[in-house]
C-alpha cells in the first residue's frame, strides 16, 4: 500500500513538470501545425540560462524563471519572424519542411551551448537540492515539490489566459479553425508569433525547472523531446487539462516500472518511446488523427 | 528518357573505370578521401530512396549502419570470410526494417519522422546497454581481414551500383508509384498502389544497402563501437546530404554526399570546424528549408533557368 502511494505521489509531482514541458511543443502544433524539433534546443538553453544566472549572479533557480520566460517568450517571436513565418504555409497537416527547418535551429542552438558553456556536464547545486520533506508517508526532495508548485502556478496562469482574455481566446480560435478566425477578424499571424513566444517561454521555463532535479549538457533535452512528445500523443491537445492528464499517465507508467521491475535506468527512458511508437500507432494519424474527430468536417474539404 | 538514361549509364560506365584506375594514380590519402566520398555516396543514395523519392524522412538510420557493422564483425570473429557476411548484414537489415516500418508506416509525413527518432534512441541506448557490442571498448575485426585496395574496389563498385539501382527506379513502375506516395498518399491509394507495401519494400531495400555500406566500414576501420557506428555526425549527414543536394533525385544525393565528403575531410584537418558542424549543418539545412527546398540541384536548376532567360531577352526574335 505504502509503495503504491509513493508511486502514485511521485508521478504526481514529475506529471506537473512533464505538463509545462509538453504545453510548450501543444500550442505551437495546436496554432501552427508546425511540430518544433527546436524544443529541445530551447528546453537546454533554459536550463543553461538557468545555470548562469545561479552561478553569475547567485540568482535562485527558481527566481531566475522571471528573468527566463520573459527572454525566451521574446526569442520565440524572434525565431517566428526571422524564420518560421518564411516557410510556405500548409494547409493541411505539418510540413515536413517546418520539422527540418526547426532541426537545423535545433543544431545551431547545440553548437551556439557547446561554443558558450563547453561540452562539461553541469548542474545547480542549491541550499534545499538535498534536503527532502514527508509527504503522506513518502519522502520527495525539496526541489521536486517546488518544481510541482511552479509548474502547476504556470499552468494555471496559462488557463486563466486562454479562458478569459482576448488573446488567449484568439488562440484557441486559431487552433480550431484558422480560417474561420481570421474571417472574425483575428490576426492569425499575430497570434501565431505570440503562440510561439509562449510556446518557447514554457519550454525554455521547463528546461529551467528541469536543471534543478538533473545533470545537463548541450545534448540535453532529447529524451525530453520525445517524452513531451508522446504526452501530446497521448492527449491530444484540447485542454491544458488533457496535457496535464497525458504527463500524469507516462510518469505513472515510468515510476511504477522504475519501482517494481528491474529495468535498469537507462532502458526506463525506451519506455516513453515505446508509448509513444504504441500511441502513434494507436492513432494512426499522430495528433491529426486525434484532433480531427473534433473538426473532420473541417479538414476534408481542404484534402480533396 | 531513354537517351538520358543512355548518357547516365556512359556516366557511370566512365566513373567505375576512373574510380578503380585510381590507385595506379594517387596516394593512400587520396584513396582514403575518395573512399569516405563513396561511402556517403551509398548512405545518401539509399536514404533518398525512401526519403526523397517515397517521401519519408527517417531519422533512425544509423540501426542499419551499425547492424551491418556488427553482423561482419561478429561473423568474422567467428571465422567467416568478411565479404561472405554482406548478404548476411543485408537480409538482417530488411528485417530489421519491417520491425520497424510495420508499425511506423502506419504514421504519415512528421509523425513517422518522430517515431524513428524513438527507434533511433532505443536502438542507441540498447546498443550500449547489451554486452555483444563490446560495449564502449568496441569490437576489433580479426587480423589479416584487412586489404586496403580490395575493401576500395568493393566500395566504389558499390557506390557506382547504388547510383544506377537508383536511376533504374526512378524511371521504373515502382519508383513512379513512390513518387505517387509522396505527393499524394490518399490520392495513390485511391488509384490502386499499395502504400504500405511499397513503403515497406523500398525501406528494406534502402536499409540492406545502408547495412552493407556498414559492413564495409566496419572491414575498412577494422574497429567499431557503439560511439564510431551511432555516431551523431554520421546519422545527421545520412538525412542532410540528400536534402541539402535535392531530395528525391539520382544526382541531388551525390551532389550532397561530395560536398558532405569535402566537408568532413576539412572538418578533421581544423578543430575549429570541428566544433561548429552542428552550426554549419543546422546552418545549411536552416538555408535549404528557407530558400531552395529542392536543394543544390534545385538551385542549379533556377540558375540556369534563370541564364536562359536573360539570353532570351537579349535576342528577342530568337525562335
Amino acid at each position: 500500500m505504502k509503495e503504491v502511494v509513493a508511486v502514485a505521489v511521485n508521478s504526481l509531482l514529475a506529471a506537473g513538470l512533464y505538463a509545462t514541458m509538453s504545453y510548450g511543443l501543444a500550442v505551437i502544433y495546436g496554432v501552427m501545425r508546425i511540430i518544433n524539433l527546436a524544443h529541445a534546443g530551447i528546453l537546454m538553453l533554459g536550463a543553461y540560462a538557468t545555470f548562469t544566472l545561479n552561478s553569475r549572479f547567485g540568482m535562485d533557480p527558481i527566481l531566475s524563471l522571471a528573468v527566463v520566460i520573459p527572454v525566451f517568450f521574446g526569442f520565440g517571436i524572434l525565431l517566428y519572424l526571422g524564420l518560421v513565418r518564411r516557410l510556405p504555409r500548409s494547409s493541411s497537416g505539418p510540413s515536413i519542411e517546418s520539422l527540418l527547418l526547426l532541426f537545423g535551429v535545433w543544431l545551431v542552438l547545440q553548437n551556439l551551448a557547446y561554443a558558450i558553456w563547453s561540452g562539461d556536464t553541469q548542474s545547480i547545486l542549491t541550499r534545499y537540492t538535498m534536503k527532502s520533506v514527508v509527504l503522506l508517508g513518502v519522502r520527495v526532495g525539496i526541489p521536486t515539490v517546488a518544481v510541482f508548485a511552479v509548474s502547476v502556478l504556470s499552468l494555471l496562469v496559462l488557463q486563466w489566459i486562454l479562458r478569459k482574455t482576448y488573446l488567449g481566446r484568439a488562440i484557441r480560435a486559431v487552433t480550431e479553425n484558422r480560417d474561420a478566425a481570421m474571417i472574425s477578424g483575428v490576426n492569425a499571424d499575430r497570434i501565431s508569433a505570440v503562440a510561439f513566444g509562449i510556446g518557447t517561454a514554457f519550454a525554455a521555463a521547463a528546461g529551467s525547472l528541469l536543471a534543478t532535479m538533473y545533470a545537463f549538457t548541450p545534448d540535453f533535452g532529447r529524451s525530453f523531446l520525445l517524452k513531451s512528445f508522446c504526452i501530446i500523443v497521448l492527449a491530444g491537445m484540447e485542454s491544458v487539462a488533457g496535457v496535464a492528464a497525458g504527463a500524469f499517465v507516462l510518469a505513472l507508467l515510468e515510476n511504477f516500472v522504475g519501482g517494481y521491475t528491474s529495468l535498469p535506468t537507462s532502458f526506463q527512458d525506451a519506455l516513453s518511446f515505446t508509448l509513444l511508437v504504441v500511441g502513434l500507432v494507436a492513432f494512426p494519424q499522430g495528433i491529426v488523427g486525434a484532433f480531427s474527430r473534433f473538426s473532420r468536417s473541417r479538414r476534408r474539404p481542404g484534402r480533396a | 528518357m531513354r537517351k538520358g538514361q543512355g548518357r547516365l549509364l556512359a556516366i557511370e560506365a566512365a566513373a567505375l573505370v576512373l574510380l578503380l584506375a585510381a590507385p595506379r594514380f594517387f596516394e593512400r590519402g587520396t584513396l582514403n578521401d575518395i573512399w569516405n566520398v563513396a561511402f556517403a555516396v551509398i548512405l545518401a543514395s539509399a536514404w533518398n530512396l525512401l526519403g526523397g523519392l517515397a517521401g519519408q524522412v527517417s531519422i533512425g538510420y544509423s540501426a542499419f549502419i551499425g547492424i551491418g557493422a556488427y553482423t561482419t564483425a561478429l561473423l568474422s570473429l567467428a571465422g567467416w570470410h568478411p565479404y561472405a557476411t554482406l548478404p548476411v548484414s543485408a537480409l538482417l537489415a530488411a528485417a530489421f526494417s519491417f520491425v520497424v516500418g510495420l508499425p511506423t508506416f502506419r504514421l504519415r509525413g512528421p509523425y513517422f519522422t518522430i517515431a524513428t527518432i524513438g527507434v533511433s534512441e532505443a536502438v542507441r541506448v540498447v546498443a550500449s546497454g547489451v554486452s555483444f557490442t563490446g560495449g564502449s571498448s568496441g569490437l576489433r575485426m580479426p587480423a589479416g581481414s584487412f586489404h586496403f585496395l580490395r575493401d576500395y574496389s568493393a566500395m566504389v563498385i558499390l557506390a557506382v551500383s547504388v547510383v544506377a539501382l537508383a536511376a533504374w527506379i526512378q524511371a521504373s513502375r515502382f519508383g513512379a508509384a513512390l513518387r505517387a506516395i509522396r505527393q499524394d498518399i490518399d490520392a495513390a491509394e485511391a488509384l490502386g498502389v499499395n502504400s504500405t507495401k511499397y513503403k515497406l519494400l523500398v525501406h528494406a531495400l534502402s536499409a540492406a544497402i545502408v547495412a552493407v555500406a556498414g559492413s564495409l566500414f566496419a572491414i575498412n576501420f577494422q574497429y567499431i563501437s557503439p560511439n564510431s557506428v551511432f555516431d551523431f555526425r554520421l546519422s545527421l549527414s545520412i538525412v542532410l546530404m540528400p536534402i541539402v543536394g535535392g531530395l528525391g533525385t539520382v544526382a541531388g544525393p551525390v551532389l550532397g554526399a561530395l560536398l558532405f565528403g569535402y566537408l568532413q575531410i576539412k572538418l578533421l584537418s581544423s578543430p575549429a570546424l570541428r566544433d561548429s558542424y552542428l552550426f554549419l549543418y543546422g546552418g545549411m539545412l536552416i538555408l535549404v528549408m528557407l530558400f531552395e527546398p529542392k536543394g543544390l540541384l534545385g538551385l542549379y536548376h533556377r540558375l540556369r533557368g534563370a541564364v536562359t532567360r536573360s539570353g532570351a531577352r537579349t535576342v528577342p526574335d530568337a525562335g
